[in-house]
């Protein structure tokens, strides 16, 4: 007989690869339309460039490497980090400085190692920590649409003219005139609220208070929380469809919480934000659910990835506050998918009926207990 | 008489409890269930495997040609580990050879050929109306004798598993009717029919093994069956228990799990933790058994799958062929592409129809393209660890995939590998379509045969160990007796190519050996006592 036998279990769940890879980027999308709103499309532009050059970029290495493409593309993996990177990136960076950060990401973080599931690292992050180390300076500045920042300016960040200017941003060969429009870029750059607190002390953010900007309002200073509510409802989703775990973004949010309670100083003019801050004035809540939870380069059990959430979560409190560098999710996580491997190998589980004593109430060997008995 | 600790353990913890990791696929089991157990019609030919159970074959008993009554002894159990075949129908014996048996791939084994005479004479029955009136060993005797095993896929030897509880004796047998596999109702529908009988056959056991308390546990989802148990088993001492509903629960060590909260501890038997687990359908088989002295020659297996036009429970004889059972269900050809025995979980492939129903046959699942596409191309992992989250043995699947793949055998054994009991819950939740489960048999079977070179390598090792030993001491024996002026031919010494010069030294030494020995004979003990001197030095 000449069937081709397979081996249990044959029957399979519904949930593939493709399929989680494909929800993870739809988890994004409150976070990246609420940033939209608030920044302008120049995150959109981030999104689409890093995307389809990801794309490109993998099959061609699929392709090296001799395995087929069209395979290797379906799994969405590229896609994953094209939009993770493309969210990292400042709005409004020059597309050269895009394709530069995504090309290390898949070739060096991802295909170097081996492509997908051997990445020791998170191929986004380590794009993004490329062209931090790189260009600090273009890294850390937040270009955006001239009103975004006036309050109760005439047009908003997602007008027409809006789109227009990020895309002049990221592709500045496009208009005979780049100087006009940097011109106005350089009076439009900005950090994120935390960096802003941690440059200027909490002064900045209530002046920008002060001056009319409201939660709701379009003010760059104001929508950093509401980006972060939008990452944070993404992740609860990835949550409740049991994409992810609980263990790594309840523990990185909860080391966060009890570091920032622990060392704040009320009134003082000292860096340390309130919990508030610290968890949603930046990018706390994608790096939580969305960046430490890249299961190829976290720590697999359960028991490991409390730990990874806490080593994290401090090293994100701690760059903040004692560090040198401003944005600290990327190299967090950066340096918890070092400790990775290690926690894989310390952090088992109990395995089914590992060091279990026999079910006698004093736990008395068998032969004892018996002879216990007098009856029998 | 004092109660045993045991017993006081399991009192305080008898109640439905989770069991680690598990999945709840979607189950198939009502397209069988919506009729009631049919007696499957009489093949012409059937086919008697000698290994339908766990062990060693049994012994043919029988001769080509030979008439055989129904019920007849066919073959005798050969040790502990064996259990008898009866013969299920009338008939004659055509052959006794080799031939397909289900199993991994294709499978060839020593089996009885019978073709029925349609008349189905019975051998006279030894029913016991009183199993009270016999001893447990008496009944012990009577359970090995009627060829049971375990019914309920696993098939060990019922009676030997009896007697080890006997010997260390137990306090709880669990009944096992979880019967989580997706597509099989076997018990299920057997218990909801037959359920009196079940408890019959759990009472025999209970007095069989001594157990203090007997619990049949059974899932939530098994409306009818529970309320049948429990009519049953109004006036009777076993207790019910139902289970959440979760596959592997009805696997020995999670079902013990899942009754008892307790953890049969790694490395340990169950019995030795003072726990026996019996399938329903075993039980139903030693009531057969003991009450109506009908030994083990049918039993109730789930046809089902879509090519089936009717899919149902069969009470079918042992030996009908599979291809014939799936007749009578109806079975659209063109559909059907492959068939699995057990269920889709646990089951196996079967490489052809044409093989015989066993012992341990639950279902026999008929595969379609619609019902099971092939399997999807596999990718890689992501570690996303929800095989982890699912492992009844809390195993790392994902770990121990990785070490598979590199072939790191130590890593594997550290990890636990041999804990893993192959429900494939890691591989039905798996995105990435890995067939983890075979993996893990690979690298189980590479590991045996490691082990098997190492238990080789060190036997010729100890065995040259010992040879050089015995060099030793005879050129130490002869050394003792040689002149104390020999000091070249020492055992330790390696081998020096052949010379002249040697030749001619070692000519003078023998002859010298022959004058010292001559000498010797009058002083033997300072002799010795010299040449170990020169030794040391």
């Amino acid at each position: 007989m000449g069937r081709i036998v397979t081996s249990s279990p044959m029957q399979h769940g519904s949930l593939d690869t493709n399929r989680i890879m494909l929800l993870v980027v739809a988890a994004c999308l409150p976070g990246v339309l609420i940033g939209t709103w608030f920044f302008g499309y120049g995150i959109l532009i981030n999104i689409s460039l890093a995307v389809i050059a990801a794309l490109v970029l993998e099959a061609c290495l699929v392709k090296i490497r001799g395995r087929e493409p069209r395979l290797y593309l379906a799994d969405n993996s590229a896609l994953v980090t094209a939009v993770l990177f493309g969210i990292a990136i400042p709005p409004g960076s020059q597309w050269s400085l895009l394709l530069m950060g995504i090309a290390f990401a898949i070739v060096i973080g991802k295909h170097a190692f081996g492509g997908l599931g051997q990445n020791a690292f998170n191929p986004a992050m380590c794009g993004y920590l490329f062209l931090l180390l790189t260009f600090p300076l273009e890294m850390t500045s937040w270009h955006i649409p001239n009103d975004a920042i006036v309050a109760g300016s005439s047009f908003s960040p997602i007008a027409w003219q809006g789109f227009l200017q990020a895309l002049l941003l990221t592709f500045p060969f496009l208009t005979s005139d780049p100087s006009g429009i940097q011109a106005t870029v350089d009076g439009l750059a900005m950090a994120t609220p935390l960096i802003e607190f941690k440059m200027a002390g909490p002064n900045a953010l209530r002046a920008a208070q002060e001056n009319g900007l409201s939660l709701f309002a379009r003010s760059s200073q104001t929508g950093w929380e509401l980006v972060n509510f939008g990452y944070l409802l993404g992740g609860l989703f990835l949550l409740f469809k049991r994409i992810i775990n609980w263990h790594i973004p309840v523990s990185i949010l909860a080391t966060i919480v009890v570091l920032s309670i622990l060392f704040y100083a009320p009134g003082s003019t000292s860096i340390y934000g309130t919990t508030y801050l610290h968890l949603f004035g930046s990018a706390t809540m994608i790096g939580a659910f969305f960046i430490a939870t890249d299961p190829v380069s976290a720590a697999t059990t359960n028991k490991g990835r409390l730990v990874y959430g806490i080593i994290i979560g401090a090293s994100i409190y701690a760059i903040r506050v004692w560090g040198s560098y401003l944005d600290s999710i990327a190299i967090a996580v950066l340096f918890g998918n070092f400790c990775a491997p290690l926690l894989d190998h310390f952090c088992r589980p109990r395995l089914y009926g590992e060091n279990r004593p026999l079910p006698t109430t004093e736990n008395l060997p068998r032969a004892a207990a018996e002879n216990n008995e007098p009856g029998s | 008489m004092s109660q045993s600790p045991h017993h006081k353990s399991f009192t305080a913890r008898l109640r439905a409890h989770k069991i680690f990791g598990g999945i709840k696929p979607a189950v198939y089991k009502a397209d069988a269930l919506r009729s009631r157990v049919m007696p499957a019609p009489l093949p012409g030919n059937l086919v008697l495997p000698l290994l339908q159970h766990q062990g060693q074959p049994a012994m043919a008993v029988v001769e080509v040609g030979q008439a055989v009554l129904k019920y007849q002894v066919l073959a005798m159990g050969n040790g502990p580990l064996s259990v008898p075949v009866h013969a299920p129908t009338s008939g004659v014996i055509t052959a006794i050879a080799d031939s397909a048996v289900p199993g991994f791939g294709a499978q060839v084994q020593r089996c009885i050929h019978l073709q029925a005479d349609g008349l189905d004479t019975a051998a006279e029955l030894q029913p016991c109306l009183d199993y009270r009136a016999l001893s447990h060993l008496q009944l012990l005797a009577l359970i090995d004798a009627a060829g049971i095993c375990g019914l309920g896929g696993a098939g060990f030897p019922t009676a030997e598993k009896l007697r080890v509880s006997i010997e260390q004796g137990v306090e709880l047998l669990i009944i096992n009717a979880a019967e989580c596999e997706p597509y099989i109702s076997a018990d299920e529908s057997l218990i909801r029919e037959r359920a009196d009988r079940v408890v019959s056959g759990a009472e025999i056991l209970q007095s069989v093994c001594l157990a203090k308390r007997c619990v049949i546990a059974i899932e939530k989802d098994k409306a009818d069956a529970i309320e049948a148990l429990s009519t049953a088993l109004q006036d009777s001492s076993i207790e019910l228990l139902v289970l959440n509903s979760k596959f592997p629960t009805g696997g020995e060590r999670q079902i013990i799990q899942a009754v008892t909260g307790f953890e049969v501890p790694r490395g340990l038997l169950p019995v030795d933790a003072g726990i026996l687990v019996q399938n329903a359908g075993t039980a139903y088989a030693v009531h057969n058994a003991i009450v109506e002295g009908k030994p083990c020659i049918s039993r109730i297996t789930t046809l089902t799958g879509s090519p089936l036009q009717t899919p149902k429970n069969f009470e079918a004889l042992i030996g009908t062929p599979v291809s014939f059972l799936f007749e009578m269900c109806g079975i659209d050809k063109s559909q059907h592409t492959g068939t699995i025995m057990g269920g889709s979980l646990m089951g196996i492939e079967l490489d052809s129809d044409e093989v015989p129903l066993i012992k341990t046959t639950n279902c026999l699942l008929a595969k379609s393209t619609g019902e099971f596409p092939d399997p999807a191309p596999e990718q890689a992992c992501i570690r996303c660890g929800y095989c982890a989250d699912v492992c009844p043995a809390r195993l790392l699947p994902q770990q121990l995939y990785a070490f598979s793949r590199s072939e790191d055998l130590d890593q594997l054994e550290e990890h636990g590998l041999a804990d893993c009991i192959e429900c494939g819950a890691c591989a039905y939740v798996c995105p990435s379509h890995i067939p983890l489960v075979q993996y893990y048999r690979a690298s189980k079977q590479a590991i045996a045969e490691r082990d098997r070179q190492f238990q080789t390598s060190k036997q010729w090792q100890s065995r040259f160990q010992f040879h050089q030993y015995r060099l030793k001491k005879e050129t130490t024996k002869a050394l003792d007796k040689k002149l104390p002026g020999a000091e070249k031919t020492t055992a330790n010494e390696p081998a020096q190519p052949f010379s002249r010069d040697q030749a001619r030294d070692e000519i003078a030494a023998a002859v010298r050996r022959v004058a010292a020995r001559h000498s010797n004979r009058t002083a033997p003990s300072s002799a010795k006592d010299k040449a170990k001197d020169k030794d040391r030095h």
